[in-house]
């Protein structure tokens, strides 16, 4: 079953590129059986979200895109910078790969953070434009909100500084 | 609306050139490419904004090749390691 | 209808300049790797985002408009992931920089 959705998302992908063209398929079908097995490598068994949650999950992130915007903006326009950069660690508990990957590349996007590596596959370094703030909430959130994406239900407890 | 995409691309191509400042500057290799990774995005918009101007649909290819080529030039930089191609 | 269409691209093709101009002011102005990568994925992003979100009125069929918003989906996830790599090369050091 999700071998036929997959096949169908890059048939999909391939008229986005080629337009309606009945000529391109020549290439487009040999293509798409190739990016499937590759993606099936790739990936491996990993669950996908549902559609619904997927356009919540698309909203928030529209949202924050705009305030991550707005926020860097007005520290960099003042005439000096309203910065204190720093560290901060923070422990992951997502399980499911995709959403761990999807939880990282988010955090960059996100207003005021940006996600610098990985120590022991569960504890994330952030950067932070205002170290001083305490970020574990705010990751924490966005963390249960990549998790409700995938089906994963994370408890309120046991976030935060490691 | 032609007027108003081709004004808006003229804007984005002075933002590249600064941009540039950061290229020259550096002072590390991966502040260099930070600064080729936002003329590269702005380039993506100019191409997108010019396209519509001029109704050429083919430059929305050439940005996707461009958004494609960025991901692989950061990788291949962040891949490389000290004392690698020194010649 | 035409004309609030154009005030609404307007705006947006706007905004998605303004961005980019602040992202690229950052990435001159801010004092170390870490901050300029802040600049960097978060201008990227909504920039190219708002522009466009200003073009896809005009797109003149579907398969351009979704095309546009899968450049988008790209710019967007290389922009983290290629901040993350950066971001993680210069925490270890493990890269050329440190020869210079």
């Amino acid at each position: 079953m999700t071998i036929a959705w997959r096949l169908l998302g890059f048939c999909g992908l391939w008229l986005i590129f080629t337009g309606w063209n009945p000529g391109s398929w020549m290439i487009g079908v040999p293509s798409v059986l190739l990016a499937t097995w590759a993606y099936g490598q790739l990936v491996g068994d990993s669950r996908a979200p549902s559609a619904a949650r997927t356009l919540g999950f698309v909203l928030f992130f529209l949202r924050e895109s705009v305030r991550a915007g707005v926020d860097v903006a007005s520290r960099i326009l003042r005439p000096r910078m309203r910065i204190s950069p720093g560290f901060q660690t923070y422990r992951m508990r997502l399980a499911d790969p995709s959403a761990r990957v999807l939880f990282i590349d988010s955090i960059s996007l996100l207003p005021g953070t940006l996600s610098a590596d990985l120590v022991h596959r569960e504890e994330i370094r952030v950067h932070a434009l205002d170290a001083t703030l305490d970020l574990a909430p705010e990751l924490a959130d966005l963390e249960r909100r990549v998790g409700r994406l995938f089906g994963e239900e994370l408890t309120k407890e046991k976030h935060g500084h490691v | 609306m032609s007027e108003i995409f081709t004004a808006a691309a003229v804007v984005l191509v002075l933002t590249m050139a600064a941009g540039l400042v950061r290229v020259v500057v550096g002072p590390t290799p991966a502040d260099r490419m930070m600064g080729v990774q936002l003329i590269g995005t702005t380039g993506i918009a100019v191409l997108l904004l010019l396209g519509f101007a001029f109704e050429m649909p083919a430059l929305a290819d050439v940005a996707l090749v461009f958004a494609l080529l960025a991901a692989v030039s950061v990788t291949a930089l962040t891949r490389r390691r000290v004392g690698q191609d020194r010649s | 209808m035409e004309i609030l269409l154009e005030t609404v691209s307007l705006l947006l093709v706007g905004a998605g300049a303004f961005f980019f101009a602040v992202g690229t002011l950052g990435l001159v102005r801010l004092p170390d790797l870490f901050c300029r990568l802040h600049a960097l994925t978060k201008a990227d992003n909504l920039g190219l985002g708002l522009v466009i979100a200003g073009l896809l009125p005009w797109a003149a069929d579907p398969f351009l408009a979704l095309k546009l918003v899968l450049i988008w989906l790209l710019v967007m996830l290389s922009g983290a992931t290629g901040s993350y790599l950066i971001a993680k090369r210069a925490l270890r050091g493990d890269g050329e920089d440190l020869l210079e």
